[in-house]
């Protein structure tokens, strides 16, 4: 299994990312999925600036990181795979990526979201996706950093979540 | 005038003004900013904000904490073709002060490079010199 961490955070790459899990899981690779990002040279320098020199980074659009994740499955390289929503992460997973089980890392308040934990907000639209994750068979857990307290995210969760948004 | 946003975690930013406040008296245009329970994108947006239009002229230095940050990442992408606008990481109170003490002496380039050489002279294993 290549995917060391599939993490959703809609800070992408940012210090819970390369110091906390990366310290812990000496990540060969930090693949971050976002189409937008990946077509904007500008946004993918400044990320990929914040990145360690000894890590490798990739910014690829969602597609892409699906084919990476498929080639990556007889390297033995291990990866920090990233995205920025629910969505994205469901799409990932839909298009074949090797996932088993995803890290919810942090979702921040924006217009339209609820509290589901003090470090995730959700709209129905990640709820659909959180959803369709766990149909696609993967499992859910929010946790903010390693040592941090892993919250399971059920079916029993998104269901009292989905009667709140 | 070059102004100065100190864009930090927690309340790191917010403490370091006002203590050089404390030391300096009160300033204009020095202003902290926390990346608490903000996305990137809010983030990014709030320093947008704070810079105001990019068709004005406004020389300004941002103080992040750490390199590599979501306070770093979103002041880069905010200060895109943004040549009067500088962001430094591993902001401390020597940089601060610094800044307060020469923005209206320096030119915008002569004050950056100034402020990359104070915070790093700031760091001084102590009786050793």
């Amino acid at each position: 299994m290549p995917v060391a961490l599939a993490r959703i955070d809609d800070r992408l790459i940012h210090g819970q990312v390369t110091v906390g899990w990366g310290a812990q899981l000496r990540p060969d690779l930090i693949l971050l999925a976002n189409n937008a990002i990946a077509a904007d040279a500008w946004q993918t320098r400044v990320y990929a600036s914040s990145v360690p020199p000894e890590v490798e980074v990739a910014i690829l659009s969602v597609h892409a990181a699906a084919a990476r994740l498929a080639e990556a499955e007889t390297s033995g390289e291990r990866i920090l795979l990233l995205t920025g929503t629910p969505g994205e992460m469901a799409e990932l997973v839909r298009l074949g990526a090797p996932v088993a089980r995803v890290n919810v890392g942090g979702l921040h308040y924006s217009a339209g979201k609820q509290e589901m934990l003090p470090f995730v907000y959700v709209d129905r639209q990640d709820l659909r996706a959180l959803r369709r994750l766990l149909e696609l068979g993967v499992a859910l857990a929010a946790q903010q950093v390693p040592g941090g307290r892993a919250h399971p995210l059920g079916r029993q969760q998104l269901d009292e979540m989905e009667a709140r948004v | 005038m070059i102004r100065s946003l100190v864009i930090t975690h927690g309340r790191i930013g917010e403490e370091l003004v006002r203590v050089a406040g404390m030391i300096l008296g009160p300033q204009e245009g020095l202003d902290a900013m926390s990346n608490a329970h903000r996305s990137a994108q809010d983030i990014t947006e709030a320093v947008r904000a704070w810079l105001g239009p990019a068709a004005e002229s406004s020389p300004a230095v941002i103080l992040v904490d750490d390199y590599g940050g979501s306070c770093a990442t979103a002041s880069q992408l905010a200060c895109e073709g943004r040549k009067d606008v500088a962001v430094l990481s591993g902001v401390n109170l020597a940089m601060i002060l610094g800044f307060l003490t020469w923005r209206d002496s320096s030119d915008h380039a002569d004050l950056v490079t100034r402020l990359v050489a104070k915070g790093r002279e700031a760091i001084v294993r102590l009786g050793t010199r």
